[in-house]
């Protein structure tokens, strides 16, 4: 028997400033660990090959997206469905100071890893005292 | 039964749109019975007949194909493994934690007279796609007709 029960939960769809776009977009399920020198996402994109993968920095915020492709699914006809497919969009506002020219981004088995390392500012610091 | 057919001119809004409603459809379409699991375990499933069988596809992301187990016995198809978190061993903390992990074994009741030990499993940017053929005696067949 399995020893952690392991759900699917339902994919969210994208809600909001994104409803001008056609067709759904699902938000992918994220992991975020943050380490001494670093901050290290994982996303879940099943059915994104690396790419359809776009990954942009811009004023602070962190956009990815990921793009489906229907090649495999023509010709097939559906019996039996628990999910839709789409393509997958998802924003976060970085808290901390990144070091943009460093971002390490790997796409394997429909899983991105992304690893923004902390810029100068968000380091910590020790202040030297002096004698007074 | 309408096969997905998508439009030739390289139209991938319109070929999605039509892949999503299509998908909407056969949402726990309730004249296939899957058996012991069903919606909500892992991996979700959707199921397509593509004329010479069936297709089983499944969301398992991250996935090393090494560790996927996929088995069959008579109707029953079975898919097994565990989802291993990565290594976060000198991590800080974590800010969000949405991803599923753990063992799975999932099994999958399949419909018609099927050949399951012709069955072929592909895994690709985190997707499972089990192709299972359907038995030579379910195939359509020509009946000759002889004259009298």
């Amino acid at each position: 028997m399995a020893e952690q029960e392991i759900t699917a939960k339902e994919k969210q769809q994208v809600e909001g400033q994104e409803k001008t776009r056609a067709g759904r977009y699902f938000l992918p399920r994220v992991d975020i660990y943050e380490f001494a020198d670093s901050i290290k996402l994982w996303v879940d994109m099943p059915g994104v090959k690396e790419s359809d993968v776009v990954v942009t920095h811009k004023d602070g915020v962190l956009t990815i997206t990921g793009t489906v492709s229907t090649e495999a699914y023509e010709k097939l006809a559906p019996l039996y469905t628990e999910y839709n497919v789409g393509n997958y969009f998802r924003q976060f506002e970085l808290n901390e100071d990144v070091d943009d020219q460093q971002i390490a981004a790997l796409m394997k088995n429909g899983v991105l890893e992304l690893t923004l390392p902390k810029g100068e500012r968000s380091q910590p610091r020790r202040i030297e005292i002096k004698a007074g | 039964m309408a096969l997905l057919r998508f439009s030739s001119d390289l139209d991938p809004v319109s070929n999605l749109l039509t892949l999503q409603t299509e998908l909407e459809r056969f949402l726990r379409n309730p004249a296939i019975r899957l058996g012991v699991s069903g919606p909500g375990d892992f991996p979700p499933v959707n199921i397509f007949d593509d004329g010479d069988g069936i297709v089983v596809m499944a969301e398992v992301p991250g996935m090393d194909p090494a560790s996927l187990n996929v088995s069959g016995q008579s109707h029953t198809l079975t898919i097994k493994g565990e989802r291993k978190r990565e290594t976060v061993g000198d991590a800080a903390g974590y800010h969000r934690r949405e991803r599923p992990f753990g063992e799975f074994s999932r099994s999958v009741q399949l419909p018609d007279e099927l050949d399951l030990d012709k069955a072929a499993a592909t895994y690709e940017a985190g997707m499972l796609t089990v192709r299972v053929p359907k038995a030579e005696s379910a195939k359509p067949r020509q009946i000759a007709v002889k004259p009298a």
